[in-house]
Parts: structure tokens; sequence; C-alpha cells
């Protein structure tokens, strides 16, 4: 890359910066300062950091906001492997109209689709009713609405566009000559795929998972609206914490506790996808 | 050791846009003409025909700045992100919250004639006073918030034990708010009334076993009353600790009523405030706009449309039986059994239970 290519990204680098820097040194004051009648009292307290530490209830919602990223980067990346490479077998026509379709959940609020979910997985829904209907079940399925089947659920539906898509960008950029001389010298299907396809599009796997992990261990209205009693989180906590609680200190140590934590993981786990022999490989172009 | 406390407009200044903007507020405001107020409120309170007849009289314009909810109110004034706001509405179980903090002025009544026509009940209440003994809050609108229920499927009159009877499992909801759902769990374990919103950390041990027990038996906590609307027309729950909104929306639709459990009747009142820093020029004006919310214009226009009773009695016998029926003023004997919710002083530990209680 060229200096003036690079100096082209600086402002946008500089906003980026500036924009997550500033919030963060302001949740780092604020974590230390002290609340006093509903007024924040400038002060270097650990009033919050201690309740923090001590708190059970906090760090099960951090482990929980981890498990829930990590779960759905699994699902999704499972589910969207396959429907990625189908991407790339597609006509240039019919792969325009695909991703479209792929995309247009998205084009819908979240508030619509989480409505719709209740129309479809609720005790009178679609999917029990069309199960009573048949007589395959005499109760409704109650586990479908209002559990963490649901939360998984949709999480994974929701973040599957993401996945898929940065799979098939780097899948697109995989010469499909190796697969072929992989077959020709014996390779069967699978092998094919663990031993060329797989370790080449390990950097579109990395994108998607990262993307989908963040966006998923931080989700909050899905959880609370369809997940039922079982659908606390750590961002409803920090929220309830700002709010009602008026606690800021905490609010903002519990904050950068979460983000902390997300940060870890997402890099363990970006370490480790880049870790593999095709992915090194592919960055090492640039 | 001196202390520096930020203030709404310090924390305007340093925070959010520097000294420029702590400079450009009140420049702007000495400009804005009394030809309009801005009242921040809920959409519910605030119809445009609700204060028709106030702009008509006065030919003050009323904007309408609707609340999402009463924490953002608060955070808005006390982080100055409110500025516009002439006229705001904290609840009557919050108001101490608000005067603590110094976001509202002291009131002179005697500028608010239609004081005299408010129930006793609304009158007595020292929950809009400060420790100086002056009010800072005037109490409004007010409502119940009742259990409603579908009555083809429970067939008794639900009490606050039935929120928590195993029979009943799978369709059961309560509102995801601490303040309401410990009360109503310190009511079923049996204690009295007028301790509700005053229980010790022992017995906010015990009211967490049973918020515990009860998880199970719950559909959902309802986030939202249009949430738990949906959860009702669904078919999801048939009994919730509510407001009166799914009863109006699904009456026609389908067999609901509402339970005033004897245990205790929590009642929500709307109070209204004028911020602190309104100017001087306006502040005439909010105190008409005071004096129209206790009137006869607002108080029918209301129960007319919205089905809410205000805390003035000056309409009441105007009405018909059906209307004082469905706005709870049939009977006035129904405020000797109001429990208005109140911030208790360990809020914060009340807090941490229900939190825990929903992480568990």
């Amino acid at each position: 890359m060229t200096f003036r290519q690079r100096h082209l990204a600086l402002p946008v680098a500089a906003a980026i910066i500036a924009g997550c820097i500033a919030p963060l040194a302001v949740l780092v004051a604020f974590s230390f300062y002290e609340v006093e009648d509903f007024d924040l009292v400038p002060a270097f307290s650990f009033r919050a950091w201690g309740e923090l530490a001590t708190s059970t209830t906090d760090w099960f919602l951090i482990g929980k906001a981890v498990l829930s990223g990590v779960a759905t980067t699994l699902f999704t990346a499972l589910l969207g492997y396959p429907v990625a490479l189908a991407l790339t077998r597609l006509a240039a026509s019919a792969k325009g109209i695909a991703i479209i379709v792929l995309l247009t959940p998205l084009y819908t609020g979240e508030i619509v689709r989480i409505y719709a979910w209740r129309i479809v997985l609720g005790g009178e829904g679609l999917i029990n009713t069309v199960l009573l209907g048949l007589g395959l079940i005499d109760e409704p399925l109650k586990f479908l609405l209002f559990s963490p089947f649901t939360i998984g659920l949709v999480l994974t539906y929701n973040n599957l566009p993401f996945m898929v898509l940065a799979i098939w960008v780097s899948a697109e950029m995989v010469d499909r000559r190796l697969i072929e001389a992989a077959r020709d010298l014996g390779a069967r299907p699978v092998d094919a795929f663990f031993r060329v396809i797989f370790p080449l599009t390990t950097p579109g796997l990395a994108a998607g998972s990262l993307t989908v992990f963040a966006l998923s261990a931080g989700e909050m209205l899905t959880p609370n609206l369809l997940g039922g009693t079982s659908g606390a989180t750590a961002m409803a906590l920090i929220d309830n914490l700002f709010g009602t609680a008026f606690d800021w200190p905490l609010a903002s140590a519990l904050a950068l506790a979460l983000l902390a934590t997300l940060f870890l993981v997402a890099s363990a786990m970006a370490g480790l996808l880049l870790r593999l022999k095709g992915a090194r490989a592919m960055i090492g172009r640039t | 050791m001196q202390r520096f406390i930020l203030n709404r407009r310090q924390m305007l200044g340093g925070l959010a846009a520097g000294a420029g903007l702590s400079l450009l507020g009140p420049m702007s405001r000495a400009s804005a003409a009394v030809s309009e107020i801005v009242w921040a409120t809920w959409d519910s309170n605030g119809h445009p025909e609700y204060v028709a007849a106030f702009e008509k009289a006065t030919g003050t314009k009323v904007k309408l700045s609707f609340l999402s909810s009463e924490d953002a109110q608060f955070a808005a004034l006390k982080t100055g992100s409110a500025s516009d706001w002439d006229i705001v509405n904290p609840s009557l179980n919050q108001a101490r919250r608000y005067i603590k903090a110094g976001e509202l002025m002291p009131l002179d009544l005697t500028k608010v004639p239609n004081l005299a026509h408010m129930y006793d009940v609304f009158k007595a209440t020292d929950k809009v006073k400060g420790e100086d003994g002056q009010t800072y809050a005037i109490p409004y609108l007010w409502g119940l918030n009742p259990i409603v229920y579908r009555s083809d499927i429970h067939t008794e009159e639900p009490t606050y034990s039935t929120l928590f009877d195993p029979k009943f499992k799978g369709q059961l909801a309560m509102r995801d708010y601490a303040l309401e759902s410990i009360a109503i769990a310190a009511l079923y374990i049996g204690i009295p009334r007028d301790r509700a919103f005053l229980l010790t950390s022992d017995e906010l041990v015990e009211v967490k076993k049973a918020l515990i027990a009860q998880k199970p038996l719950l559909r959902t906590y309802w986030q939202t009353i249009g949430d738990l609307t949906n959860l009702f027309a669904t078919g999801e729950v048939t009994a919730a600790f509510s407001w009166r909104v799914p009863y109006d929306a699904l009456k026609d639709k389908m067999k609901v009523a509402m339970a005033k459990p004897k245990a205790g009747i929590m009642g929500w009142c709307d109070c209204f405030g004028i911020p602190a820093s309104l100017p001087e020029e306006k502040i005439e004006t909010a105190y008409k706009f005071a004096d129209y919310l206790l009137g006869a214009d607002y108080a029918s226009t209301i129960a007319e449309i919205g089905n809410y009773a205000t805390t003035s009695s000056i309409i009441r016998d105007t009405l018909s039986t059906e209307k004082q029926e469905a706005i709870f003023i049939d009977d006035l004997s129904v405020m000797q059994n109001f429990m208005w919710p109140e911030a208790p002083e360990n809020y914060s530990e009340w807090l941490k239970v229900w939190n825990e209680v929903k992480a568990a």
C-alpha cells in the first residue's frame, strides 16, 4: 500500500478512534466516580469495581454473553458454509438475486422480525397449529417460544447473512484449479473441502465469525422479547444500571468488563482462525 | 474535603459539547417566545386534542415531546439534553428523585386555582414536597394497574396469589420492573400493604425466594404494554399484572376483565413539574397549563378518548355511571386501597434482587 493510499484512510481512522476512545475514556472516568443523591460526584472510588468483582450475577451475565456469541458463531458457520459454497456455483445473474434474497430478512426492522417469530413459534402460532392439525402433537410445543432455544434460533437466523457473505467472498477467491487438482490426485470431495477449500476460506470465516460474535454477544432486544424468563442479558443490566438505578459508576465498570471480556474472546477466536495454514497463505498475499 | 458535584449544565458543558454549548443554551432560551411551550409527557397523556382548548384560550401552542421512559426523562433532565422542555412529567412515585436532584422548581400553588377541586388523597400526598416543605410537583392524572385476565379461563377473579399458582403454569406474566414485581411478591408472602415498599434486607431475601419460585410459572416478563397486549391477543398469557391498556384493546375481541386485588391496588399517578431552569418569561404560561390540566376541558377529553381520570373532581358528577366506572371513579372508596409504588431508600438493593431473580 502506498503512502497516498494510507493517507486516504486517515480521516475515517481518526473518526473511528475518536468515536471509540472518547466514550471509553468517559466510561473509565465514570467507573471511579461516586453517586450521591442522583448526582455524579467525581472521585477516585473503587466501590463500583469492588461490587462488580464480587457480583456473581454480573459475571454470570458476562459469561452468558460470551456463550451466546460463541454458540451463534458456531451455528452460523456450520449452516453458512454450505450456503456460501452453493452461491459460488451459481451463474452471475442468479448470484445477485440470491444475495438479495439472503439479505431480505435484514430489510425488515428487528421489532418486526421479533413479532413475526412470535406468530410463527407461539402456542397458537403457525408451527404449533400445523403440527396439531397433522395430529403429530397433542399439546402445543411451549419450548418453541420464550426459551433459550428461541434465543439460539433467532440469533442464528439474524446473523446468518453476515457469515454467509463473508465466507462467500473468500470462497469466490479460491482458484478452482486447486480443487480440480486435488480431485485429480484422488482426494474425495470431503478431503478436498477440508484440505483445500476450508483453509483457503479461513479469512472469510474469521471475518464472519468476528462480526457474528460481536453482534450476537451484545444483543439485547431478541433475548428480552423472545427469551421469556431466560432472556436476562448483561446489556439489559447495563441499561438498567444507567437508567433505573442511576448507578453510572457500576454501569460503566460492567460495560468495560463486558467489553474487555468480549475483546479477549474475539482476539482468541481471531488468533485461532488466522493461525490456520490457509489463512496465513491468504494474508501473506497482501 | 471540598467536592465538586456535576450539575446539569456542567455535565452539558463538560461532556457534551464543551463550554460553547453552555453559553448558547441560555441565549437560545432568552430569545424564545411564549407563543409555544414544550410539554414532555407520555403519548397517552398528551394527544393534540387534549390540549386544543388550552391553545385556543391562551394562544400558546403546546408542543408535545413524548417520553420513552421515566428513567430517560430523568436522565435527560440530569444531563441537560432536555433543555427545550418547559413542562415535565415526573410520576408520583419518582417525584422525590427529581426534587432531591434539584431538577424541579418550587411551585406557587396560589397560581393554580383548580387545585381546590382535587381529590383529598392527592392533595394530602407529601411525595411531591421537598425537605424544605415546598411543593415541587402537582399530581394531575391517575389510574390503577389491575390484574388483567381472561375471564373464560379464570372463572374466579384472580388475586396476587394467582400469579404464583402452579395451576396456571406457563400462562402468567409479570412486568420486568423491580418496584412493582417485588412489592407484589411481598404482598403474596404476607407483608402488609403499608410496608410493601419498605422491605428490610431479610424480607428482600424472602421475596427473592418467592420470585425465583415463580419464574418457571411465568411465560415471560413483559417489557412494554404493547408487548403484553400482544401476549394476551396471541393466547400466550391468560393473567398478568398489567396496565388497563390490554383490557381496552381486547375487550371487544375476547373475554378479558380487570381484577383489583383487595390486598392492595397498585396505582399510578403522573405529575406536572416545571424544570428548575425554566426562564422567567415562560413561568406564568406554565402555571396556566398546570391549572388547565386540573380543569374541566382536559378532564372531559381525556376521560372520553383515553379512559383516564384526572386528580380533579371537577367533572365527575357530569359523567355517566358507565364512564365513571370505566375510569374507576364510580366508587371513590377505591382510593382507600391505593398503593403508590414508591422508590424505597434501599432501591439499589431492590434492583440487585430483581437482577438476581432474572439471572437465576
